[in-house]
């Protein structure tokens, strides 16, 4: 690794972090000037002008916003994420348990749809009528909303009792976020595979009498693999906003239902708090990603 | 001979004996009627929407709380929530003084917490110290004041407590069905401290809570469950002499989704629900009720209709800018406009009763059978109006002001709420056939309260939540000086000589003791609002709550939670084989 390239690294880096502060002071900011507060609901539940007044000056609001963005930020600073108010918890302790379960959520899914993307894009590449079979299917999956994909996957579950619907459960929320991206997955691969199989150096091995198989699954399929890696970023972000309504529907305590729960009752530091972790997750696989390709393509390691 | 008549003397005797018997324990509320076929043991699944801020529902006062109260906490008496009476609980008799000021409650010997710690007066006089602290600040102290002052407590003596009252008031002891009672041992440190608000949070240890409702704590995994076990300590048993409560186990599940949340009713993965059935659910519940996968209990009809209002607040920006919103008129002219039978048909799909003002059959006693209608009257509608000052005077088919400017006000709504959006629709549609322009906003809840609490609104259609069904424990809505007189909220002085009237009334309803010259009051009060109608109801949606076919002794209730109110009642019934999904 030379000097330009860790230099890359290091802006990379700088660029990620102004990001997440970015995001973070911006979700405080939104959900403080958004109208209705955290006493919104005490009020309406008749706890009276005194007990409103008191949560205010207890929740802060009563403070100018900056000075209140500044106390969060200091707060930051001293990893104290603040106290949520929806929860009664320290937003650090939510956000680190949340973030686990969209993690593993999200890992799961990945891992699946990969395993069942990345073979199909293999495949429909090279086998006209596979492509016919699947690429509808593909194409019918990318358009689907994640939340129409978890309602019908969760009413295949009740009708059929295939896949458990107890709680913490994993099949309905892990096929419901890994299917749209498998199809994803297999739609980017496909059309890089197209390219590659056409491209000189992969004519050439033909020519030289590499068998189809070795061609397809080793040479074509890693070559293929640099522009999927690129939306690498954007994948991890399409999960965790996929996962808002997967999580909802099918009540996994994940940080897509938190964020959910924090800025319907305007919980400052927890929907901080989430944004925070959210954008971590989005900026380090961006970073990662960002990296590899860097590592295994020359020229954006020169570029760089 | 002598012998026989002996014989029928001591018959009668024990009959005599039986009955008093009977009736005392009826009476003190000890014993619950015991179902036939009870089966003790298992464990019920509910769910539920939210889960809680806090276990300490003297800091934090949601539904999730209050559903933890109900199941680990006890009262001193309870308003039953399927009839409305006043029920003993941790008191088992009470007398009153003439002047209704003064409550002596004698409380049930040999009471014991969930840790096994006795429970005395003392525990009351702590509860009410908590409650009206100044430094707790409790949401529940509001609700719990009369005439804005505190009740006072005092004890007599370890069973007995004198609840004083600083004025007369018409419900009662009923105000005491908000106030669980809190074990001093465990929280007087707290409250010392100043830290009364922080204690029992959501991250105590489980051992620290104690109670003397029917379950206890036993695991919470946040955003998953919360799991409750029988308290062996609680007190109250079945005329059979039972223990109370029958289940082992409640598993309450954070569901946030209500239709997540039927679709496992509907697999039979859970027994009961948050809320009750929507109308939408209710014909698929009656498929699966036909083949005994749930049961589906009519509660009655809700005591909390949605409500449509205008704003009519002098200072608003409708009032400023166009008067003839605030004319008596128009308000009677948008009731008579709306096809009432087309709303219970579209939206409640039948399951629903028309209505024309805040005061729904649900109330029972209280409602008044003859108050004054305003019946679907088009031709009606449009003579009101012209008497408001509207005419079409540019030939568009829309009504304008006496200023040529068309008559039109925007409805403030709840998004995603599907009923009141629905409503609204119905509302706009019926308003433009009389000739009035209606806009409709739909804003997320959060955003939608405080513009109506605000008063930066024109008119908006929305629901306010009653707890009970006494209306001399709604003051807040009934009189002009009231949070909640929605239309026109903290009035230094009423504006109107019919909200002056209103007030005279609501105002003796509630400090009077004689419940029939309350229920006389408080129908003149509907024939007052009747005819001015500052609220308009449409339909009252008939209250259907759904078990799993196997939930006994369920008692549902318009109010929530429907089912789990009376959770120490519940039993499960052992079902046939392939009678549910499970």
């Amino acid at each position: 690794m030379n000097a330009s390239f860790a230099a890359y690294v290091v802006r990379r880096l700088v660029a990620a972090l102004l990001f997440v502060a970015l995001v973070s002071s911006a979700a405080f900011v939104l959900v403080r000037i958004a109208p209705g507060d955290a006493t919104t609901d005490l009020h309406l539940s008749r706890g009276g002008a005194l007990a409103v007044a008191d949560a205010r000056a207890r929740l802060g609001l009563d403070r100018p916003l900056l000075a209140h963005l500044g106390s969060w930020v200091t707060g930051l600073l001293t990893f104290d994420l603040g106290q949520s108010t929806v929860f009664g918890r320290p937003v650090a302790d939510l956000v680190k348990e949340r973030a686990g379960a969209s993690a593993a959520l999200a890992s799961l899914s990945l891992l699946l749809a990969a395993a069942i993307g990345l073979p199909l894009g293999v495949l429909t590449a090279s086998r006209p009528w596979v492509a016919a079979a699947v690429a509808p299917i593909s194409i019918a999956l990318v358009a689907c909303p994640p939340i129409i994909a978890v309602l019908a996957l969760l009413l295949l579950a009740v009708g059929t009792g295939w896949l458990s619907i107890a709680p913490g459960s994993y099949a309905v929320p892990t096929l419901a976020l890994a299917l749209p991206l498998a199809a994803m997955l297999e739609r980017l691969h496909s059309r890089a595979m197209a390219e590659t199989l056409s491209s000189p150096d992969l004519l050439a091995a033909a020519a030289r009498g590499v068998p189809r198989a070795r061609l397809l699954w080793v040479h074509a399929a890693r070559q293929s693999l640099r522009p999927v890696l690129g939306i690498a970023g954007a994948v991890v972000g399409t999960l965790f906003s996929g996962s808002l309504a997967v999580e909802m529907v099918t009540s996994w305590p994940g940080l897509g239902r938190l964020l959910f729960d924090a800025v319907a009752g305007r919980d400052l530091f927890l929907a901080a708090g989430c944004a925070l972790i959210g954008a971590m997750f989005v900026a380090l696989a961006n970073l990662l990603a960002d990296v590899a390709r860097a590592l295994i393509d020359p020229r954006i390691r020169e570029a760089a | 001979m002598r012998r026989q008549r002996i014989t029928w003397v001591v018959i009668a005797l024990l009959a005599i004996a039986a009955l008093i018997y009977w009736v005392q324990a009826s009476r003190d509320g000890n014993s619950g009627p015991a179902p036939a076929g009870v089966v003790r043991g298992g464990r019920l699944i509910a769910t539920h929407r939210s889960e809680p801020q806090s276990f300490n529902r003297y800091a934090s006062a949601n539904p999730a709380e209050e559903l933890f109260a109900r199941l680990t906490q006890a009262t001193l008496v309870r308003l039953n929530r399927a009839t409305g009476q006043l029920e003993p609980r941790l008191a088992k008799e009470w007398t009153a003084s003439p002047d209704g000021l003064t409550w002596t409650l004698k409380l049930r010997e040999g009471l014991h917490f969930s840790d096994g710690m006795p429970f005395s007066s003392a525990d009351v006089l702590f509860t009410f110290q908590v409650l009206y602290d100044s430094r707790v600040k409790s949401p529940v102290a509001a609700s719990t004041m009369v005439a804005n002052q505190p009740l006072t407590a005092r004890a007599l003596d370890p069973l007995t407590v004198v609840i004083v009252f600083p004025a007369p008031y018409g419900p009662g002891l009923g105000v005491l069905d908000s106030v669980p009672i809190l074990p001093e041992h465990k929280l007087r440190a707290a409250l010392q401290a100043g830290t009364f608000r922080q204690a029992w949070g959501v991250t105590t240890p489980l051992a620290d809570f104690a109670g003397l409702g029917p379950f206890m704590l036993r695991e919470y995994v946040p955003g998953q469950r919360l799991v409750y076990q029988r308290n062996p300590q609680f007190w109250r048993s079945d005329d059979q002499g039972r223990p109370l409560p029958y289940l082992d186990e409640i598993e309450v599940q954070i569901v946030p989704e209500q239709n997540t949340e039927m679709l496992r009713l509907e697999a039979g993965a859970i027994d009961v629900t948050t809320d009750h059935v929507r109308a939408e659910d209710l014909a698929g519940l009656q498929t699966l009720q036909a083949k005994g996968v749930v049961t589906l209990n009519e509660a009655g009809v809700t005591i909390n209709p949605e409500m449509f209002w205008l704003n009519l607040s002098p200072s608003s920006t409708l009032a400023k800018t166009r008067p003839w919103s605030q004319r008596t008129e128009l308000r009677l002219a948008i009731s008579h406009a709306i096809d009432r039978r087309k709303i219970v048909d579209t939206v409640f799909l039948g399951a629903a009763e028309p209505v024309f003002g805040p005061v729904t059959p649900g109330y029972g006693e209280w409602f008044l059978q003859d108050a004054p209608r305003t019946d679907y009257d088009q031709a009606r509608a449009r003579s009101l109006l012209e008497s408001a000052g509207l005419a079409d005077r540019t030939g568009d088919g829309k009504l304008d002001d006496a200023r040529g400017e068309t008559a039109r006000f925007t409805i403030l709504t709840q998004k995603g709420h599907t009923v009141r959006e629905r409503l609204c629709a119905i509302i706009q549609e019926q308003l433009q056939a009389v000739g009035l322009t209606v806009d409709v906003v739909a804003l997320e809840r959060t955003a939608l309260i405080p513009a109506i609490l605000g008063g930066t609104y024109e008119a908006a259609l929305f629901q306010i939540l009653f707890d009970s069904f006494d209306p001399g424990g709604h003051l807040d809505l009934w009189v002009s000086s009231g949070d909640f007189h929605l239309w026109h909220p903290r009035q230094p002085k009423p504006m109107t000589d019919w909200e002056a009237r209103i007030d005279e009334l609501m105002l003796k309803q509630s400090t009077t003791l004689d419940r029939a010259e309350r229920v006389r009051l408080f129908a003149e009060v509907q024939r007052v609002f009747g005819v001015n109608l500052p609220l308009i109801a449409f339909a009252a949606p008939k209250i259907v709550v759904a078990t799993s076919a196997r939930v006994g002794g369920a008692m549902p209730s318009v109010l929530v939670p429907p089912v789990l109110w009376n959770a120490e009642m519940l039993w499960l019934v052992p079902l046939p084989a392939g009678a549910s999904g499970k």
